[in-house]
């Protein structure tokens, strides 16, 4: 059993609170032990004093398991597992059941992890667990269900991924566009025509070839009662032996200059992605250096940003400004990293939130200025380093911000799937940064980033209007400036001539332009 | 000094015995209240993580206080400007930065809620460092300029979605008057003409910033006797002068309202059908009996959600809006329906639905169910000291105190299957019905 043992945690809370106000730990860094039997596929965080259990389960496949013509089946198939029957209960009898106790399972499928999650109260452990084993280990796979559950995820394609958040479309593009001809380039949920071909047979089988004992790994935290985690993984145990193939790591294309998709929609606003491949991955020795200039670079929806600050806090264009060295999905919806998308590539990526036209016949140029305005800080950061006095502040940020990272016990039971995917020994990675943190030098953090970031060749994803305009715009590369409402410092002025002026490497061959309702389709 | 200071601590008092818990009630903390002589209040609950704090000032203003004209979306808009410094420190995101702090807003009808979540260690700088903005703000007519490009990237974010384009429009035809008629984004054209708006900025922070306007909430791991001082020390010499803003109530609607709007986009059709429904209320059992109705009629294990949804495919989506405000504000359903030829069928499966409660009695073993997933509901929220503090919010907001949510509980055990028919009754009517279908433009 690998033990991330946060027991002394709890053990200070309860001497802090009164027997009826007991939480969990908040992950301080603490020392962790490993104990009882080695088994990588049970992971185990006990919180004795929690009025919370909360499980994950990591199915060892994903989207990068789906076969071709059929993408989007690993997403369709935890879908069913969730939001179905069981070989118990009919989908209704299960809702009726979770009802009284307020709890619920869910379940996503990223591109080598499917991870089923579930939190309940204590007072109702033994009802729920029932319930949340049995969709997993006896789904029912209804023809009801599926009908349903395809319907759904057809209107979601078809309509509200092109109609609802083109800043979210703009990052599925971006990786789609990166990861051409591998099997992280389609997205998770799979592309209109290839869920339209999913039939039932599809998702059993998926389920039947994926769905095996060593594939899977048991986590539970919280206040459960003893062996009960033992218990779970024995439950698991009765799945069919085996583990599914481990697909070999993608290696995306570094491109030659700037390829750019544009697409047309009608619109206002503009979103804009944009990235690159890099070869570092979470355990790596850069990995905590290009964290620390991350975090002063672009750190996710936190004013702290570098990019925030330029773009949104100076000039006030859009709502903020953030780059990544993981990936990202639905970073609209949450202020914490993503758990749960570990993967063995990824890219460094700028997210520039919706650009607005101020003015009739703006949008174009305030698009591509603060595309430039991104490029540009990136350029200088590059081609300089941080400061030693960047370095400091980030430090001294990262090292209580990351404090919240594990603030649920769902959360750390999250990060340390994670670590297992990775290869982290105990005590993890969060309870890691700290100490990385404080070894950090300038020098490092520079080697680092001279190492692995540049600004020449990258990917550029622009949802925007008019599309031909924008292409023949960035072909005459022609500056892009801006205009305020009100005065600004001369200073400020005098940088934007600069990054209104910053040279785009684009040719006509390098920018495609793809209308809204072709996006995804096939 | 230090005598000022307990002179300003008029009423200090457990609220909760501090080291038991009344088995019969539903907040799992103790907790203190610190009530000032100026009207400010902090309600102090340890819980969550060792070493770390959840600091939540609540505003009791929100979009609902935005009565001027053109001035939609102020109260969000003003949100943003709180992070913009004082002459005493006025570099608030550097500051909070050093401290490794999470912490952001939001704004809503009902309230504006300031958050950080920090390490113990920095309780008295963030106590003297929220006290100071909420007292001291102070920023230049670029920067509120600047700000309001922010606010216009803000909007667009969401602006072509369709739940926003159902929500501008369906507020404005179940509201006349009161300014619940307005999102609390607001406008385009306001938005586009906040720039202007600094003289107005500077009277709204003049008017609702005030210490009998705010209440603070701090939960997690600190020293309550300590806290109590720092609080008295910061916040004693705010000066009251809270302007309550003249919102003008909504007059009673006397028949049903019905529109059909275009989406500029793809959609399926979405059928939105809402109810006038009382304010929140903690003593008022047919208030609360409203919202264990709305869990049991449209709920996710409600009979029209299995028939509709499960059984028959009709809907792709049904979901219940069963929450009440500080005034009296929307409730209702929300329907996705998969083909375009049924939306009249399951409008009158779902009208139905709403006269079929006013007639017969729920079953008392549902009712029970409900109310455990209701507890429960609550209680699995709890989890950090951030969800705790959160978790303080209705009752606040509503009431301006959090004891509030123990008499909410209680009124709650007390709903009968007769208290939910009447609910129905009074609530679900067809003259207080306003039902929106948005559908595809051609």
């Amino acid at each position: 059993m690998r033990a991330h043992n946060l027991l002394l945690g709890a053990l200070a809370l309860a001497a802090l609170l009164s027997p009826a106000a007991t939480l969990a730990s908040g992950g301080q860094p603490l020392p962790a032990t490993s104990g009882g039997t080695a088994d990588e596929r049970l992971i185990t965080i006990p919180e004795p004093q929690s009025p919370f259990i909360a499980f994950g389960i990591w199915v060892k496949a994903g989207s990068a398991h789906d076969p071709a013509g059929k993408e989007g089946l690993a997403a369709l198939t935890a879908a069913l597992i969730t939001s179905g029957g069981t070989e118990q209960d009919r989908y209704q009898a299960v809702l009726e059941k979770l009802y009284p106790m307020a709890a619920g399972y869910s379940g996503s499928a990223d591109k080598e992890m499917t991870v089923f999650s579930g939190r309940t109260h204590k007072d109702n452990l033994e009802a729920y667990y029932a319930l949340f084993r049995n969709a997993l280990l006896a789904p029912a796979f209804a023809s009801e269900d599926f009908e349903r559950i395809k319907a759904r995820t057809l209107n979601a394609l078809e309509r509200t991924r092109r109609y609802s958040r083109d800043e979210e479309l703009s990052k599925d593009l971006l990786f789609w566009l990166a990861y051409q001809g591998t099997p992280y380039a389609h997205p998770g949920d799979g592309y209109v025509e290839s869920v339209r071909r999913i039939t039932l047979e599809d998702v059993k089988q998926f389920y039947r070839e994926h769905y095996l004992r060593d594939g899977v790994v048991v986590a539970v935290g919280g206040g459960y009662p003893e062996g009960f985690p033992e218990r779970v993984r024995r439950d698991f145990d009765a799945l069919p032996a085996g583990s599914p193939a481990v697909i070999p790591a993608p290696r995306p294309k570094r491109p030659d200059g700037v390829k750019v998709l544009i697409v047309e929609k009608e619109t206002d606003a503009s979103a804009i992605s944009l990235g690159f491949p890099i070869g570092v991955l979470r355990g790596q020795p850069d990995f905590v250096p290009l964290l620390a200039f991350n975090s002063w670079f672009g750190e996710h929806r936190n004013s702290f940003s570098h990019l925030y600050q330029v773009i949104r806090e100076i000039r006030g264009m859009n709502y903020g400004d953030y780059s990544y060295i993981e990936a990202f999905p639905a970073g609209y919806a949450t202020q914490q990293p993503r758990v749960n998308v570990a993967r063995q590539s990824q890219l460094f990526e700028i997210w520039i939130r919706p650009i607005s036209l101020t003015e009739p016949g703006n949008l174009h140029d305030r698009t591509l200025f603060a595309t430039r305005a991104a490029l540009h800080e990136l350029k200088r950061v590059v081609d300089n380093g941080m400061s030693a006095a960047d370095v400091e502040t980030t430090r001294q940020f990262l090292r209580n911000y990351t404090v919240n990272w594990g603030n649920t016990i769902s959360r750390r039971l999250a990060y340390a799937l994670d670590d297992a995917f990775y290869g982290i020994p105990s005590p993890g990675y969060l309870q890691s940064l700290r100490p990385a943190l404080a070894q950090l030098t300038p020098e490092r953090i520079n080697t680092a980033i001279r190492a692995h970031l540049q600004y020449d060749d990258l990917y550029l994803v622009l949802i925007t209007a008019d599309a031909e305009a924008m292409k023949q715009k960035l072909i005459r590369g022609e500056p892009t400036g801006i205009t305020y409402a009100g005065e600004r410092p001369a200073a400020v002025l005098a940088e934007d001539r600069q990054i209104a002026a910053y040279p785009l490497k684009v040719t006509a061959e390098d920018i495609t332009i793809l209308p809204i309702d072709q996006v995804f389709e096939k | 000094m230090k005598a000022l200071f307990a002179a300003a601590l008029l009423v200090v008092g457990a609220a909760a015995p501090a080291t038991t818990q009344d088995s019969a009630s539903i907040f799992p903390f103790p907790y203190e209240v610190v009530q000032l002589e100026n009207g400010f209040r902090a309600y102090l609950i340890r819980a969550g993580a060792p070493g770390q704090i959840a600091y939540v000032s609540i505003v009791r203003t929100g979009s609902r206080d935005e009565v001027e004209a053109g001035k939609s979306g102020f109260a969000h808009f003003f949100e943003h400007m709180m992070f913009r410094g004082t002459e005493k420190y006025p570099q608030y995101d550097q500051i909070t930065t050093q401290m490794g702090a999470a912490r952001n807003a939001s704004t809503s009808n009902d309230q504006t809620m300031y958050y950080l979540v920090a390490g113990s260690e920095y309780l008295e700088q963030i106590i003297d460092l929220e006290s100071d903005r909420f007292q001291n703000l102070k920023y230049t007519d670029p920067d509120f300029r600047t700000e309001a490009g922010a606010i216009l990237g803000e909007y667009q974010q969401g602006a072509r979605e369709p739940g926003r384009f159902l929500s501008e429009k369906l507020l404005e035809t179940a509201y006349l008057q009161h300014t619940y008629r307005h999102t609390v984004i607001g406008y385009e054209a306001d938005v586009r003409a906040m720039p202007e708006g600094y003289e107005y900025s500077r009277s709204f922070y003049d008017r609702f910033y005030r210490p009998e306007n705010v209440v603070l909430v701090l939960a997690g791991d600190f020293d309550v006797p300590g806290a109590k001082q720092l609080i008295a020390k910061y916040y004693a010499g705010w000066r009251p002068g809270y302007v309550p803003p003249a919102i003008t109530p909504e007059p009673p609607q006397t028949a049903p309202r019905e529109q059909t709007i275009e989406y500029p986009g793809r959609t399926l059709p979405v059928l939105s059908i809402n109810y006038k429904a009382p304010a929140w209320s903690v003593d008022d059992t047919l208030s609360v009996a409203l919202t264990v109705l709305g869990d049991i009629a449209f709920g996710s294990n409600s009979e029209i959600y299995r028939k509709l949804v499960l059984r028959e495919g009709r809907l792709q989506s049904l979901g219940a809006r069963f929450g009440l405000g500080r005034d009296p504000a929307l409730v209702g359903v929300q329907a996705t329906i998969a083909r375009p030829d049924d939306v009249e069928a399951v409008k009158q499966e779902l009208y139905g639905t709403a006269q079929q409660f006013q007639t017969t009695l729920v079953d008392p073993a549902l009712l029970a169910r409900t109310r455990s997933a209701i507890k429960y509901g609550f209680l699995m929220r709890l989890e950090t000291a951030q969800d705790v503090a959160f978790s303080a919010t209705q009752p606040i907001v509503s009431t301006g105190r959090l004891e509030a949510l123990e008499q909410y509980y209680r009124t709650l055990q007390a709903v009968t299957p007769e208290h939910v028919r009447a609910a129905a009754r009074k609530y679900l009517g067809e003259s207080g019905r306003t039902t929106i279908l948005m559908v595809q433009e051609d």
